[in-house]
């Protein structure tokens, strides 16, 4: 799946940035110039070589806070995103197959969670629980989780008949055998699309609940936080909250585009690229000139 | 409106950051929204200030009330928007002593436990009803018994109030003269008596004998007034309408006075200098605002005195001055601005800056560095925070910071170790010393601690009459009694900033309250 997505230009640009941001959470504390909690009387510096990105009310470091910060907000999407994954798709698939009563009550599940506004809900949790990403991130993440199960679940109901999986079934294979050899292949693509869409969503909740302050105890720096305070001071710094602002718009963009990159491969479009190239080849390989030397 | 299930306390608002809320952000922009909407469709209330007509004050507060009424809003903040609705017995004049409002004089008896206010004749409130003596005494015991009254600290020394026509007579506990003082803007906004009835009803429809009358209320967000033909001073009433707002995201609030939605707002230090080149009248309204570091002697580490004097020495004032106020406040080490008649210069710097001497203060104490953790509780975020740890850290203290939604009721159990907050004072300097260091004070997180000698000092304070000519000194004295307080660290005063379109005359420079009077509104 990987070398037909880096196929894709868009594949190779979404990959490239996102581990761009991956390589950011796990070194960007240790690649910060300088101690990001550290305070000077250097205040609200403008860009300047000490400070590439100038300091914020308190005098500390912008570029050491963005670099800090990057690991919440990656760590934070991905728990929205794979908690989404592991609560949704394997009840998902199992639907199809344990029952009707196992999917009546899967169903009105769901119906009920995708009712649920999951930022109001994390505020909720966090109010409940204390104040910290963790919890908050996984509530959401069951929040989200009704994507992937009506994903899996609509790409397992559409093999669930065909006659190959009825006749593995019916040869007595065992549901755990056929779901592993038969159907998860097929189910993974749309999951993949759905989860490179969620961990963009992900960041876009992460960011928004440290915008509002929630989640994480100060002086920790999030981009989300970065961006709210630099927004109380735009007199002094109107350019401050361009790089935080930009940090979560392009992560967001390359996760959205690595879903469409996926779908593009594994979807309608992708197969019909994929027989077009076929087609190509197979043309080629017919029409191609016979060897010189050959009969004349 | 029913009660809060926590007792509020006579004091202000926990903390008087310089950067709104982030939670409050997404509701003022709502508000703003909903606002501009308002002035933008001319359909903000039916009144003529919608119209345009006659002279409007466009108020944005970052303390728009979220209760109506006086006996729940408390004597916080907010007691300067409900000031348009309601008027009190007294007011402060600039020097921040009493004079008369509702009352046209009062007067002691020989021993001092007893005073008469004397109502102005003719008065109503804007239901119609009288303001007499039977107003008075319905307002003080409303105050005093109401189940979620936000006052009944504050009228501890009253004992009853008797009626009689114009005249209210208090009967007090205890001699004290600082009752005309009390009685004023902060603790007695006196309702009328039959609006009252309904407490509920009067938090939606305030009515009060103030110098406007509301209009339309939309909770949280705008209040419509027009003023009150009926006000004892109405013809110094020069402001016909007023639309109060809830303020929007500090950042934008400069933006509202210079495209004229609002011509009056209180503002962010970050913000002056944006209203200044934006040709905006920016200047410091004088107040009581103080900001204090609160210690739990009960609780280890601040036991131990030599800990407490540590964080005494740690604490670099003039760094909460610059970094949040952006000079505009000042350093402080007492609940008092200077020259305020309570100041007391003998105590002035105490414990000045001296990170060595905090290292060794804690060394003595058998701390090494990154020995003492603490943790500091405060209910919102708040950049104050932020620098008492980086400061304390200096010291060898590790802070963590605490975030607590329900902040309040430990604060004011006592059960903290480690706060901070933000007062805007009292008109009462003696109830700014009580509540501070009294040890039932709500300010006082180490309850029933008080300090040696401030009892004696305050009951001193409160048996000298206000026009006696050895009132500063007794005053004095006790503030410097209340300073040997272990629980308090006192900081920095954040200013109370305001920012006016020049349509709009000079303010009475009365200390820590707006005043209307004589105010008048140009080109409307």
């Amino acid at each position: 799946m990987v070398r037909r997505v880096l196929a894709l230009t868009s594949g190779r640009i979404a990959v490239a940035v996102l581990l761009v941001i991956a390589l950011l959470a796990l070194l960007g504390p240790l690649l910060a110039p300088q101690n990001p909690l550290a305070g000077s009387d250097n205040a609200l510096a403008t860009a300047s070589g000490a400070h590439w990105l100038g300091t914020d009310y308190l005098g500390r470091d912008v570029l050491s806070r963005l670099l800090d910060g990057s690991r919440v907000s990656v760590l934070g999407s991905l728990e929205v995103a794979v908690t989404a994954l592991v609560v949704g798709t394997l009840p998902g698939i199992l639907s199809v197959y344990l029952g009707r009563t196992f999917e009546w009550v899967t169903l009105r599940l769901t119906d009920t969670l995708v009712a649920l506004p999951f930022l109001l809900f994390a505020v909720a949790v966090i109010a409940l629980l204390g104040n910290g990403l963790t919890q908050a991130m996984l509530v959401t993440g069951v929040l989200v989780s009704p994507l992937f199960y009506r994903v899996s679940r609509a790409a397992t109901l559409a093999v669930a008949r065909a006659p190959y999986v009825e006749a593995a079934l019916i040869s007595g294979a065992s549901l755990g055998w056929t779901v592993r050899k038969h159907v998860w292949g097929k189910v993974l693509p749309p999951i993949a699309v759905a989860l490179a869409q969620t961990v963009g969503t992900g960041f876009v909740i992460v960011s928004s609940l440290t915008f509002l302050g929630i989640g994480v105890q100060p002086p920790a720096p999030t981009w989300g936080g970065l961006l709210a305070s630099d927004l109380g001071y735009l007199d002094q710094r109107p350019w401050g909250p361009l790089a935080p602002a930009l940090l979560i718009m392009i992560t967001v963009w390359a996760c959205n585009l690595l879903a469409d990159a996926i779908r593009d491969v594994y979807g309608q479009a992708g197969r019909a690229l994929d027989n077009d190239r076929k087609a190509r080849a197979h043309h080629l390989a017919r029409t191609a000139p016979a060897p010189t030397g050959g009969a004349s | 409106m029913s009660g809060t299930a926590v007792p509020r306390p006579p004091v202000s608002r926990p903390h008087a950051a310089p950067r709104r809320p982030r939670a409050a952000v997404v509701a003022a922009a709502l508000a703003t929204a909903f606002s501009l909407t308002l002035t933008l469709s001319g359909c903000g209330g039916g009144s003529s200030a919608a119209s345009g007509a006659g002279s409007t004050l466009k108020w944005t507060s970052t303390y728009f009330p979220s209760h109506w009424d006086p006996v729940v809003a408390g004597s916080g903040a907010q007691f300067r928007e409900l000031a348009l609705v309601y008027a009190s017995l007294t007011r402060t004049d600039e020097k921040g002593a009493a004079v008369p409002d509702l009352a046209e004089s009062w007067e002691y008896n020989d021993k001092g436990d007893e005073v008469t206010f004397r109502l102005r004749p003719g008065l109503t409130f804007s239901d119609g009803e009288p303001v007499d003596g039977a107003a008075v005494k319905a307002a003080v015991e409303r105050a005093q018994k109401q189940k979620n009254s936000a006052l009944f600290g504050d009228l501890t020394s009253i004992e009853s109030v008797e009626a009689d026509g114009l005249n209210a007579t208090v009967h007090l506990n205890q001699v004290d003269y600082q009752i005309p003082q009390l009685l004023g803007q902060r603790v007695l906004q006196i309702a009328s008596p039959k609006a009252a009835a309904s407490p509920a009803t009067l938090d939606q429809k305030p009515v009060g004998a103030g110098p406007f009358v509301l209009r339309q209320l939309v909770p949280g967000t705008k209040a419509v007034l027009e003023k009150n033909p009926d006000y004892w001073d109405a013809e110094n009433i020069h402001i016909d309408d007023v639309e109060l707002t809830s303020a929007p995201d500090a950042s934008t609030v400069v933006s509202g006075l210079r495209t004229g939605v609002y011509n009056f707002a209180d503002i962010a230090p970050s913000q002056a200098e944006a209203a200044k080149k934006a040709g905006l009248d920016v200047f410091v309204q004088p107040g009581f605002n103080a900001s204090n570091i609160s210690l739990n002697i009960n609780k280890a580490p601040f036991d131990d005195a030599r800990v407490v004097d540590a964080v005494r020495h740690a604490v670099n004032r003039q760094e909460f001055v610059d970094k949040l106020t952006f000079g505009y406040g000042e350093t402080t080490d007492q609940p008092f601005p200077k020259g305020y008649v309570a100041y007391d210069p003998e105590s002035e710097n105490a414990y000045p800056y001296d990170p060595a001497k905090a290292r060794k203060l804690l060394r003595e104490a058998g701390h090494e560095p990154g020995d003492i953790k603490l943790d500091l509780v405060i209910p919102e975020e708040d950049p104050q925070a932020e620098i008492v740890q980086a400061q304390l850290a200096k010291v060898g203290i590790t802070v963590g910071i605490r975030i607590d939604k329900n902040w309040a009721t430990p604060f004011f159990a006592k059960d903290l170790a480690f706060s901070l907050y933000s007062t805007t004072g009292r008109d009462s300097a003696v109830q700014t010393l009580t509540a501070h260091f009294g040890p039932d004070g709500p300010l006082n997180l180490s309850s029933p601690y008080e300090p040696k000698g401030f009892a004696d000092a305050v009951a001193e304070v409160r048996r000298t009459p206000l026009d006696a000519p050895g009132y500063p000194k007794v005053l004095r004295e006790a503030t410097r009694a209340g300073l040997k307080s272990q629980a308090l660290v006192f900081t920095y005063s954040s200013p109370n900033l305001i920012a006016k379109s020049k349509s709009v005359s000079g303010l009475p420079a009365n200390p820590a309250h707006i005043d209307w009077t004589g105010v008048k509104i140009a080109g409307n």
